[in-house]
Parts: structure tokens; sequence; C-alpha cells
């Protein structure tokens, strides 16, 4: 499983579609509407299902580790949304957090993480 | 040489902009362009702090609010351009009569091309934009619309530039390219 972090608007999914060479149907986008398809090669907007999380009592990391066999092989792309200003919702804190604990948690499982900036690569592992 | 250098708030990438562009100028001609118009006592105090940081430095200002290749019609294309910043002239493009209500589509477009001549034309610069993306906030269209024209505006500069930095709490991460 390989991680691409980075703020918004960065290119982080073009920069897997390059890599990877993605087609569209590779990718699942995440909505904090509902849960995540685990076996999905590419799964994007994880930091949507870590406020789905949030919003219906679950918890990312759990749900991930029960999952682990479906996504071993997979890229996730994650929103760094947890360098900000801690915000003064609750739900919004918990997102926060909740993103941070899983993106913890999946650059320990993963083989290749990269932050994208302005475009660039960064190699973190 | 093009520089673009980003980071977040208050972490020294003005200081450091200037110092660079001074290295780059190397005695010629060091332009400092002015992106902010000023509208209220606070802007104007920001402006005469950054004036006061850049005295004695060799800095001559050029102001440009907008349409930033128009500041080649005042100066020589040789010198060393710096560009403080690209957050600015984005804001002043997308409201152009500084009514918050309507933004003008086309900003961000006119931005990068704007930039991207700069770029191409100026002996040396070095362009300042700043890192607005990773927090946790659900917010308006408004300002949804303006990072992701800046961010589109970030990108088209970091591919272009020779050199990339990010400057996090004064220290620097080069992202591409070599330190001047």
């Amino acid at each position: 499983m390989d991680l691409i972090i980075g703020g918004a608007y960065q290119g982080k999914l073009e920069y897997a579609e390059r890599r990877y060479g993605l087609a569209k149907e590779d990718v699942f986008t995440c909505s904090e509407n509902e849960g995540i398809e685990y076996g999905c090669r590419c799964i994007d907007k994880a930091e949507e299902f870590a406020l789905w999380c949030v919003r219906t009592g679950n918890d990312a990391v759990d749900l991930l580790e029960q999952h682990s066999d479906e996504w071993k092989d997979s890229i996730f792309i994650c929103e760094d949304i947890f360098c900000g200003v801690v915000p003064l919702g609750a739900d919004m804190r918990a997102w926060r957090e909740m993103t941070g604990r899983m993106c913890s948690y999946l650059s320990s499982k993963a083989d290749n993480v990269v932050r994208i900036f302005c475009g660039l690569e960064q190699v973190l592992k | 040489m093009t520089i673009l250098l980003s980071g977040g708030n208050k972490n020294g990438k003005s200081g450091y902009a200037q110092d660079i562009a001074v290295k780059l100028a190397d005695g010629g001609k060091l332009y400092y362009v002015a992106t902010m118009i000023p509208y209220d006592d606070e802007d104007r105090a920001r402006v005469a702090r950054h004036i006061e940081n850049r005295a004695g430095m060799g800095f001559e200002t050029l102001e440009a609010g907008r349409n930033i290749q128009n500041i080649f019609d005042a100066a020589d294309e040789n010198g060393t351009f710096l560009i403080d910043s690209t957050t600015a002239l984005l804001l002043n493009e997308m409201y152009p009569d500084s009514h918050f209500e309507q933004a003008d589509s086309e900003a961000a477009s006119r931005c990068i091309s704007g930039l991207l001549e700069v770029a191409g034309r100026a002996g040396n610069a070095v362009f300042v934009s700043d890192y607005i993306y990773s927090d946790a906030a659900r917010y308006d269209d408004f300002t949804e619309e303006y990072r992701r024209s800046l961010a589109s505006i970030d990108r088209a500069l970091a591919r272009t530039c020779d050199t990339v930095i990010e400057v996090c709490a004064g220290n620097l991460i080069v992202h591409k390219g070599e330190l001047p």
C-alpha cells in the first residue's frame, strides 16, 4: 500500500493517476455520507472517510485494521487537514484528530509515503 | 533564475525572499513588486512595516496590484524582481472593485499568464505565495474558490520555476532545484 498526503488542490490525484497509470474506474472517492470500498485500487479523499467515521460513531483505524487484507495493495490519498488551527466545532475537532490518527496508521503500514507540495513530490518514506 | 517560495503565515518567507533577491541581483537592478492595495489602517500599517524592513536593501518599489506583466513598462527586464505576493495579486484580480460579492472567474488564469510572463522575461524573479491548504474547516464557496485558484497559480509557478522552496518556521525545504 502507498500513501499520498498533502494539502487541498496540490495535485495529489493527478500525481497518483500519472504515477500508477490509474483510470477513472480505479478510483473510489470517499464521501462523508458513505463508507469505503476497501478493495478499490485507489482510495481518494480518505479524510472524508474519517469524517463519515466521526458522524457514524466508527473508528477509522479499527475499520481499516479489520479490512486490511482488502486494501493491502491499494493507494490511499489523504488531505493533511490536521495541520491547521484546532477547530471550534466538536465534530470538526474529532474529524481532524481521526484523520491524523488514520494517516499515522496508514503511514506505518505503507511501503511508500509521499507528500505533494504545489504538484511536486516529496518522498517521506 | 526563477524561484517560488511558499509556506505558512509568519514563517519568515518575506524576509528570506528579500535576502535571496538581493543575492540574485548581485548589485544589478532590484525591484520590489508591491501587490497589496491597502484598504484600511491595518493594511497601511503592514505596508509601512514592510517598507521599513527592506529599507537600505536597495529595492526600487513598483506598484502592481493587478496586471502584473505591466511592471516591465517601468523597469529594466534584466533586473531582479521580488513579487510579494501572488496571494494579494489574486485577491485584487478576483475582486476588482473590492466588493466581495462576485468573484471574477477569469482571475486565476489571468494571474497565471501574467506571472509566467514575468518568469519568462525577468532576469531573475522571486515569487512569494502562501500555503493555505492544510486545515480542518469547511469553507464557504468564495473561500474555497480562492484556495483552488491560488493553488492553481502555485502549481503553474512550481512547474515553471527553477527552484521551489517551502519555508517552515524559518527553515527551508527545497522541493525542486537548487538554492541560489
